[in-house]
């Protein structure tokens, strides 16, 4: 669901600002994918202070004990709104980083695998959680943090991302959890790229690109 | 990046660890107000330097000198701040990783602890608010975790300093040195301006090494580092030396 389309949100300036501080970074990692970066969000300190509100505002009275935040980019925003909403926050991390013993789920990805952890003991059975990132693509990695956390007991209540796709294809693979996202991806006009971070759009936005650096991409 | 305890050991001879007893399985992970204890004493380090082995970093009062203002006086470092030796109980000491003879301070169970995970973040925010810092840049991946409660608290932007290939677009590197080899941080050219007023954030400062590599990148585009900061500190690796002019703040010292 998008925060867009909810009633207290619609037509929200937040969002449209949130929206355009995202930068878009044609041919990244490879050529035909449009990555959207949040770095430039994080640059705008209104920007970023009001995503976080706008997840902190959706999740406060929900009795969410756990903010589970996917390595690295989720990082970047699951901490802030743990804190501000009473819940703890465990990082879910590539392979071997976190000491200790860990869970690990495997997930496909479009060539081979890749791993989450999690440390054993973080969540105990019955908690409420929420999984953030920065983006949704496939909805692999999130399948693989939800399948984590259930594995341990807890309830994972729903994924929140910054940026996703209205239509999302692995959207099924979410295990029929809820998904909150809070813009669309933006492409760069006259690009001819059919792709996000990986994961093939129909059609062009018409949206701009702004110089969000000083320097161009 | 180096975040954990290099041991250079005198003894050209690896020395046989004693297996450290398994910890109970109910109390592999410290939960509210239980600590789970590391290994016995039948631990040995195969290091002399380690022969006051401590299972609870030793809280410190904050060691920087107040090189941000020379007017505010901050209440955390005229005394022990009651804060802190929570802080310091919550992080975990996980031996022999990511190998023997290694201790790795563990901030997760850290995270774990509302309470103390928040008053970590009230007490850089104290220290930082009000002095004028614009940008605060966090390394990969645990300065992640307390850089953007800090820059949105202080109302600066925050810039993360990344492994090689991760960001996007135009990015300046700087190397560094390992025990063995190198390693490279990244920043997005023009994320900082010339003249902004920045602050270096990591879990822990170890030999200082890859401070002091973010250091360097953020001077080259013209920004000064008004200080580093780090939850945890281990003294006896001397990153604090290794920083030179450029101030270090630290809540625990791990001695």
């Amino acid at each position: 669901m998008f925060a867009g389309d909810q009633n207290g949100l619609q037509g929200d300036p937040r969002l449209k600002a949130i929206s355009e501080a995202i930068r878009v970074v044609p041919h990244f990692p490879k050529p035909g994918i449009m990555f959207q970066d949040i770095t430039t969000l994080l640059l705008d300190h209104k920007a970023f202070k009001d995503a976080v509100d706008i997840f902190v505002d959706r999740y406060r009275d929900m009795d969410i004990s756990v903010v589970a935040g996917v390595e690295a980019r989720g990082f970047m925003f699951g901490p802030s709104i743990a804190l501000a909403i009473g819940a703890k926050f465990v990082p879910l991390r590539k392979p071997r980083k976190l000491p200790g013993e860990v869970i690990s789920e495997a997930y496909v990805l479009e060539y081979g695998t890749d791993c989450l952890e999690m440390h054993v003991g973080a969540v105990q059975p019955g908690e409420r959680a929420l999984v953030i990132d920065d983006l949704v693509a496939t909805g692999g990695t999130l399948c693989a943090a939800i399948r984590l956390l259930e594995r341990v007991g807890a309830q994972v209540v729903e994924c929140a991302c910054v940026v996703g796709l209205r239509e999302v294809k692995g959207q099924h693979r979410l295990n029929g959890k809820p998904l909150y996202i809070l813009v669309e991806p933006r492409q760069l006009t006259n690009c001819s790229a059919p792709s996000v971070n990986g994961v093939a759009v129909n059609g062009v936005e018409t949206c701009r690109h702004n110089d969000l650096y000083l320097s161009a991409t | 990046m180096r975040r954990v305890l290099i041991f250079s050991s005198p003894n050209p001879i690896t020395p046989q660890l004693s297996t450290p007893p398994t910890p109970p399985v109910n109390a592999v992970f410290p939960i509210r107000n239980c600590r789970w204890i590391g290994p016995s004493t039948s631990f040995q380090p195969p290091v002399l330097r380690l022969h006051n082995y401590q299972r609870t970093p030793t809280p410190l009062l904050c060691s920087a000198t107040d090189s941000v203002t020379n007017q505010t006086k901050m209440a955390s470092q005229d005394e022990q701040d009651p804060r802190i030796s929570k802080i310091s109980s919550v992080i975990r000491v996980i031996p022999n990783f990511p190998k023997p003879g290694i201790l790795f301070q563990d901030i997760t169970t850290l995270l774990l602890d509302t309470k103390a995970f928040r008053d970590t973040i009230d007490l850089f925010v104290e220290r930082y608010r009000e002095k004028d810092i614009s940008v605060v840049a966090g390394i990969e991946a645990r300065g992640f975790i307390f850089g953007p409660p800090i820059a949105l608290a202080i109302g600066a932007k925050f810039v993360p300093l990344r492994k090689p290939n991760k960001l996007p677009g135009e990015v300046i590197s700087e190397e560094y040195s390992l025990e063995y080899g190198t390693d490279k941080i990244e920043m997005h050219v023009g994320a900082m301006q010339a003249g902004e007023r920045a602050l270096i954030i990591d879990d822990l400062v170890a030999t200082g090494g890859t401070l002091c590599a973010a250091i360097r990148l953020l001077e080259r585009v013209g920004v000064h580092v008004v200080e580093c900061a780090c939850v945890i500190e281990l003294p006896e690796l001397k990153g604090r030396e290794r920083l030179g002019d450029t101030p270090l703040f630290v809540l625990v010292s791990s001695a």
